[in-house]
C-alpha cells in the first residue's frame, strides 16, 4: 500500500511540475519563471501573457479558493467561450479579479509605490484608519465597492435584449458588496454631477475582446481596502476586463483620483473560475453580524450590530 | 505591520475563515490566539446565519455553573458547499469542542474543532462532509 501511495504521489508530483513547465515554454515564460511570484501574495503560477506583462494565478489564496478550478489543472487553459454576438462570455462565476486586504500588494505594485503617491490629507487618514479598524463600513455589511472582493463568487450577468446587449449586471454572493452592480451598455454617457453612491455610475464598451469600464459618481464612504486606502468624490476608475483563457479573467485596473493621488495609479488583479458545479447563494450579511462582541468594541445589540445604523467614521 | 488571518489560520489550523474583521485586520483583533477554550457539554442552538454560522454549547462546570459558549464559524455557504446540512448537527446532541477565546468576552470565541462525543474520530462543519454520515 505505501508502495502504490509512493509511486502514486511522485507520478502526481512529476505530472504537476511537467505541466506547469510545459505551460510556461507555450507561453513564451521559460520553465524558470513558473510559479512565480504575485503581487507578495506567495507562489503563483504563470498562465500567459498579457500586455507585455506576466499573468500569474496564485496557487493559496484563502479558504474560498477551493472552490475554484486550480491554476495547475488543464482545463484553465481552455478556449475562451464566446457569445452568438462573438463577445466573450465573461459570465463566471469568478473569484478575486480585485483586493480585499491591502491593494498595492494584491494589485502587483511595488512595497510603498502607492503610499508614496497619497497627497497628505490621504496617507494621514490612512495611517489614523489603521488604528481605528472597527470604523470600516464593510465589516458593518456596507458594501466593498470596486475593486474589492471577499473570498465568495461573483459573476458578470450579460443582459442581451432585442437591441443586443444592453446591460451587464455585476452580482456578487455577499448582500455586503450590494445586490448588484449596473453597467450601461447601452451607449449613454455619466450623468451629470449625480447623487454620489457606493458603486458609482458605470457605462462599458467592448474594445476588441477587452470589456472597458469606466465609473464616476463614487461616494467618500467605502475604503479600498483593510489598510483603508482612501478616495475623495473625484475618483474615476477604469476596469480593462479580458478573458485570457477559460479559466483567467484579468482586470487592468486604473484609479484616477486628483483629490487624493498625486497621479493615475495602474494596477492589476487577476480572477480564476470556480468550478462548473458552483453558483452564487444567498447571503445577507447583517442577518446576524457579531462583529466587535468577542473584541469589546461592541455590545450585543449595538449600532451596526443586527441591522442597526452603521457607525461609520473617518 | 499587521498579522494577516491567513497566516494565523495556517498557524492555528482554524477554519472560521471570513469573520469580516479577522479576514482583514488579523485573528487577533477579535480573538485570543494564545488562549484555547475547550471542554464538553450540550448544544443549545446552531445558527445558520450570515455573515457566519455559530453554534452555542452549554457547558457545565465543577460547581454546577453552566457557561454558555458562542462560537464562530465560516459562513453557511462554505459550510454547504463541503456537503454539510443543517440536520448533521442538532440542539441537544453531546460534543466536545475546541477553539479560542474572545480577547475581551472569553465565551464568544471562535471554534476551531468539533466532534460529537458519540463519534469522537469525526469533526462536525471541517473538511468535506463524510459520505457514510448520508446514511444514518
Amino acid at each position: 500500500m505505501k508502495k502504490i501511495l509512493f509511486v502514486s504521489g511522485t507520478v502526481a508530483g512529476v505530472t504537476l511540475f511537467l505541466f506547469v513547465q510545459s505551460h510556461a515554454q507555450q507561453r513564451g515564460q521559460g520553465g524558470g519563471q513558473a510559479p512565480a511570484q504575485s503581487g507578495g501574495r506567495g507562489q503563483g503560477v504563470v498562465v500567459g501573457q498579457f500586455g507585455g506583462k506576466p499573468v500569474v494565478q496564485p496557487l493559496q489564496r484563502g479558504a474560498g479558493y477551493r472552490d475554484t478550478i486550480s491554476p495547475t489543472d488543464p482545463a484553465m487553459n481552455g478556449p475562451v467561450p464566446r457569445m452568438h454576438d462573438g463577445h466573450p462570455d465573461l459570465t463566471g462565476p469568478w473569484m478575486g479579479g480585485g483586493s480585499d486586504g491591502d491593494i498595492e500588494t494584491d494589485g502587483g505594485l511595488k512595497p510603498g509605490e502607492l503610499t508614496s503617491l497619497l497627497l497628505p490629507w490621504a496617507k494621514e487618514l490612512r495611517a489614523m484608519r489603521e488604528k481605528a479598524i472597527y470604523e470600516e463600513p464593510y465589516i458593518y455589511c456596507l458594501p466593498m465597492s470596486v475593486p474589492r472582493v471577499n473570498p465568495y463568487p461573483w459573476k458578470f450577468a450579460m443582459n442581451y435584449t432585442s437591441k443586443g446587449l444592453q446591460f451587464i449586471y455585476l452580482l456578487h454572493e455577499t448582500g455586503d458588496a450590494g445586490a448588484h452592480r449596473v453597467v450601461y451598455m447601452d451607449g449613454r454617457k455619466h450623468p451629470v454631477d449625480p447623487v454620489p453612491t457606493w458603486w458609482g455610475h458605470s457605462i462599458g464598451r467592448w474594445e476588441g475582446d477587452t470589456l472597458v469600464i469606466d465609473t464616476t459618481g463614487y461616494n467618500d464612504k467605502f475604503w479600498f481596502d483593510a489598510v483603508g486606502t482612501p478616495h475623495t468624490e473625484k475618483l474615476h476608475t477604469i476596469e480593462r476586463w479580458t478573458r485570457l483563457s477559460y479559466g483567467t479573467l484579468i482586470n487592468d485596473f486604473t484609479i484616477d483620483d486628483p483629490g487624493t493621488f498625486t497621479k493615475p495609479i495602474q494596477m492589476r488583479f487577476v480572477a480564476r473560475i470556480v468550478k462548473p458545479t458552483i453558483d452564487l447563494m444567498e447571503y445577507i450579511c447583517a442577518e446576524n453580524n457579531q462583529i466587535g462582541i468577542a473584541g469589546g468594541y461592541l455590545k450585543s445589540g449595538s449600532p451596526g450590530i443586527g441591522g442597526g445604523p452603521p457607525p461609520i467614521g473617518k | 505591520m499587521r498579522t494577516k488571518f491567513g497566516i494565523i489560520v495556517a498557524g492555528l489550523g482554524l477554519f472560521c475563515l471570513t469573520v469580516p474583521v479577522a479576514a482583514h485586520h488579523g485573528f487577533d483583533t477579535e480573538y485570543d490566539s494564545a488562549k484555547v477554550i475547550k471542554g464538553t457539554g450540550v448544544v443549545s442552538k446552531v445558527e445558520w446565519t450570515n455573515p457566519h454560522m455559530h453554534v452555542y454549547i452549554d457547558v457545565t462546570d465543577a460547581s454546577g455553573k453552566v457557561i454558555n459558549y458562542n462560537l464562530e464559524l465560516t459562513s453557511p455557504n462554505a459550510i454547504q458547499r463541503l456537503g454539510w446540512n443543517k440536520n448533521d448537527l442538532l440542539a441537544g446532541e453531546k460534543v466536545t469542542f475546541a477553539g479560542h477565546a474572545g480577547r475581551v468576552v472569553e465565551s464568544r470565541g471562535a471554534l476551531d474543532s468539533l466532534v460529537k462525543v458519540s463519534a469522537p474520530k469525526q469533526e462536525i462543519f471541517k473538511g468535506e462532509r463524510p459520505e457514510d454520515l448520508g446514511s444514518k
